[in-house]
């Protein structure tokens, strides 16, 4: 307490235990029982799938032309149980890494729901929306409203008839290195008791041993995050992440444009923003995106959804209709500044979300993934080819990255997110404008950043609000909304940090927006199985780790 | 010991449903489908029988769409040895009809034991295996929750109200299985590699006339909120009260 009453700021990263390094980044021989492939693709997103996908062409391509790769095996590993399981995005796609993976199909056969038909952007007050002109930033005309869920299922389908080894529900739990090579992954175990002895249904880990491994892990991977430390690998800026939380609602009032908000509900010390999507007529995708560098320890991202829902501009969408899916996710905001200084390795590429490929005043990151997947195909093969798989021989991933519209677009707007961790709403948005105008020029260099787990978080009192199970719902709801079946008696894959303060215990009450945190009295209680894999707690407080395969998130049209 | 189960792909039960327009089935957009929960009881008593006695061979069979492809190579990755598929537009409704094509199928195997789900957990008619096994002119136990061979013989368990009985029944058999066998094993990332090589037989068939038709399917009604009579122990009366009146439970 300060001498004025007041509580003392809670600054998270006192209290986040440091990543368990030691336990994603193995120095041991594979098992003798190991099943030997050519590539891993760690992660079975659109990064992961699209590299697979291009590689396996590729490699077919060379056979049939008599060439000397031969045979090679490629395998993509998915924690989630079934593909598209743990994806959450938006989203409005730009078609145009589809394009370059399929060349020649036409736009209607990809696995999208409608074109951007409309679009309009609001500033928002608690009982007005302000139409304002659409930034060019979030011009979406040629793009397409898709679920990621059905996109990345389609994308499994197209590997799998190109040869690929999918393997849902194997999480990796360990990279396998030799000296400063990457020589493999190791699943995580299943059917572990809570205590972590084997139960009826145990399975050991798996090794796979692989000439290049891809980390295609999504946001926050955490094997990333352990390699770019074991390495060495850092960034201009830390990374920054925001949390996403995301409903489907099935409605009888058709939206007939795509909507983005600015402004309320969230504070103007926060960065962030809703959508409304419409998902063909019948469905429609809601959200809200706010930066985890927020200030108000009691900020709730999960009950700021529920209060947009009540918004006279929202809520008219939703009434009569039923809320079928909800789920969250975190989403890599850092930018240009952020992406790691280089994403290869000896035996390793880092493609997609897990790199921070994601340009934030569009919103999107889906076609940045597919394409840096489809990089990462193009450079091993060529190393592959060569017989070299060394840091140096799949160098060339990072100059086509830097050559292509993801360094292009990430550049152009380097510094437009950062503005508003320094400005806020009015400040930045002023900012970004001037970024917007002169392409990125204004105000040149770098703006620095503070990792969200630096920044202070405050007492002030933010509103509660109390569910209404219609149209607004608790997290333990809305939980249960994301088909979550996570057995009870699973261990913890959560790592706490020790002594928590009831202050800090209550902040991640409020980050997690799936009820895994909870206080009791002065105690911090926490419900693993409820956890969907934000990873949110990730970035400002308890650490997550791989658990057991299907556990989580049971996405279907996210 | 050559073993055959009958598996059926069934949609997941945690899915919320939806009716289709025709009103007669479920609308499967966006629903998930795997091995129906007793059919994935079956496989895993036949992969542990077969497991016990060192030697034989595991077929599973389906019948319908090019879909159960996709359910049958489950199989073949949890460690099934080859699959048939049986293929046919849709699985009729009427279990005789499909009773009829399995039969047909299981008597050209020459199968010592022949395992079932003890329903299929979205049609829940029980009656596939016994009618198979009637077909076939072998013996047939439902609901198995245990299952040993033997000398040629089986034994199975199986749970009543408030009491088991064992049973033994000589071989070629049919036999449809409870919960209460070990849980059905997930497939190993070996297990899944080994499956893509694995034979699976496509055997077009013709469906004979489904005399039994579906003519209309209902969610249950949604349920209402709890609620809350009061706490602490003043608040039992009123429960008691509630629980015989309104509940009409006591």
């Amino acid at each position: 307490m300060t001498s004025s009453g007041r509580p003392l700021p809670i600054l998270p990263a006192q209290y986040q235990p440091p990543l368990p390094s030691e336990r994603l980044i193995v120095a041991e021989p594979p098992d003798a029982e190991h099943v030997p492939m050519d590539v891993v693709f760690v992660g079975g997103g659109p990064a992961g799938l699209a590299g697979a996908i291009e590689l396996a062409r590729l490699a077919k391509a060379d056979a049939e032309a008599g060439g000397s790769l031969g045979d090679i095996q490629v395998a993509v590993l998915e924690k989630a149980g079934a593909l598209g399981e743990h994806n959450l995005s938006g989203a409005v796609v730009n078609p145009v890494a589809f394009r370059a993976l399929f060349p020649g199909m036409p736009d209607s056969e990809f696995p999208f729901r409608a074109p951007v038909k409309a679009e309009r952007v609001y500033f928002m007050s608690d009982r007005r929306a302000y139409r304002l002109p659409t930034p060019p930033t979030m011009r979406n005309h040629g793009h397409y409203v898709g679920s990621i869920c059905e996109i990345v299922r389609w994308l499994g389908e197209r590997a799998e008839a190109a040869g690929v080894n999918l393997f849902t529900g194997f999480p990796v739990a360990s990279l396998l290195v030799e000296g400063e090579r990457v020589i493999g992954v190791r699943t995580t175990p299943s059917g572990l008791e809570r205590d972590g002895t084997p139960g009826s249904s145990y399975t050991p880990p798996t090794d796979l041993t692989a000439r290049v491994t891809v980390l295609s892990e999504g946001t926050r991977g955490s094997l990333t995050q352990a390699y770019c430390g074991w390495r060495g690998i850092g960034s201009p800026n830390p990374p920054l992440f925001a949390l996403g939380v995301k409903e489907l609602w099935e409605t009888t009032r058709p939206l007939d444009s795509v909507i983005h908000t600015l402004g309320w509900p969230l504070p103007n010390d926060a960065f962030g923003g809703s959508f409304l999507y419409p998902l063909g007529e019948k469905q429609i995708a809601i959200g809200i995106v706010v930066g985890l560098d927020y200030h108000a320890a009691a900020l709730d991202v999960h009950e700021l959804l529920q209060r947009l829902k009540l918004h006279p501009l929202v809520r008219p969408y939703l009434e009569g209709g039923e809320m079928v899916e909800w789920g969250a996710k975190t989403i890599p905001e850092g930018g240009y500044w952020a992406i790691p200084d280089r994403c290869f390795g000896d035996g390793v590429l880092i493609a997609g979300d897990a790199a921070g490929f994601v340009e934030v005043a569009s919103l999107k990151g889906i076609h940045y993934a597919m394409q840096s997947g489809i990089f990462a195909a193009r450079a091993i093969f060529d190393a592959l080819k060569k017989q070299d798989t060394s840091a140096a021989a799949l160098a060339p991933y990072d100059q086509m990255v830097k050559d292509s519209y993801i360094t292009r677009d990430l550049y152009e707007r380097r510094n437009m997110r950062l503005a508003f961790q320094h400005g806020g709403l009015y400040a930045g948005g002023i900012k970004a404008g001037l970024m917007t105008l002169t392409k990125g020029a204004f105000p040149g260099g770098r703006i620095t950043a503070e990792a969200d787990a630096e920044v202070a978080r405050t007492a002030e009192p933010v509103p509660h609000l109390q569910p209404d199970g219609k149209l607004t719902f608790s997290k333990l709801d809305a939980v249960f909304r994301s088909g979550n079946a996570t057995r009870d008696d699973i261990p913890s894959h959560l790592i706490v940090g020790a002594d928590i303060p009831p202050a800090v215990a209550d902040f991640y009450t409020h980050v997690c927006p799936a009820g895994v945190y909870e206080r009791d009295g002065d105690r911090l209680v926490v419900s693993p199985a409820n956890c969907v894999d934000c990873k949110a707690t990730d970035d400002v407080g308890p650490r997550w780790t791989p658990r057991e395969g299907g556990s989580g998130a049971k996405y279907r049209s996210m | 010991m050559k073993i055959a189960v009958c598996i059926k792909r069934a949609a997941d039960m945690e899915t919320r449903f939806k009716i289709a327009p025709s009103g007669t089935s479920v609308d499967e957009t966006g629903v998930k489908f795997d091995i129906a929960d007793f059919d994935g009881f079956a496989v895993e008593a036949a992969l542990q029988i077969k497991e016990k006695e060192g030697a034989g061979e595991v077929t599973v069979i389906s019948l319908g769409a090019d879909a159960v492809q996709e359910t049958l190579r489950k199989a073949l990755s949890m460690g099934a040895d080859k699959a048939v598929h049986l293929k046919a537009d849709a699985v009729p409704a009427d279990a005789l009809a499909i009773a009829r094509v399995l039969a047909a199928e299981l008597e050209t195997g020459g199968y010592d034991l022949m395992l079932f789900g003890r329903m299929a957990i979205d049609a829940a008619n029980q009656s596939v295996g016994p009618m198979a096994a009637e077909l076939l002119g072998v013996p047939c136990v439902t609901a198995a929750s245990q299952l040993t061979i033997a000398n040629g013989k089986g034994t199975a368990r199986r749970e009543l109200e408030g009491a088991s009985e064992v049973l033994e029944f000589p071989l070629p058999a049919v036999v449809t299985i409870d919960e209460g066998i070990a849980r059905p094993r997930l497939p190993s990332l070996k297990g899944i590699m080994a499956a893509k090589k694995k034979p699976l037989e496509v055997k077009p068939v013709q469906a004979g006339e489904s005399r039994v038709t579906v003519i209309k399917m209902e969610l249950p009604p949604e349920r209402t909120g709890g609620r809350i009579i009061g706490e602490g122990p003043d608040a039992v009366p009123e429960l008691v009260r509630l629980l015989q009146t309104e509940a009409k439970v006591l």
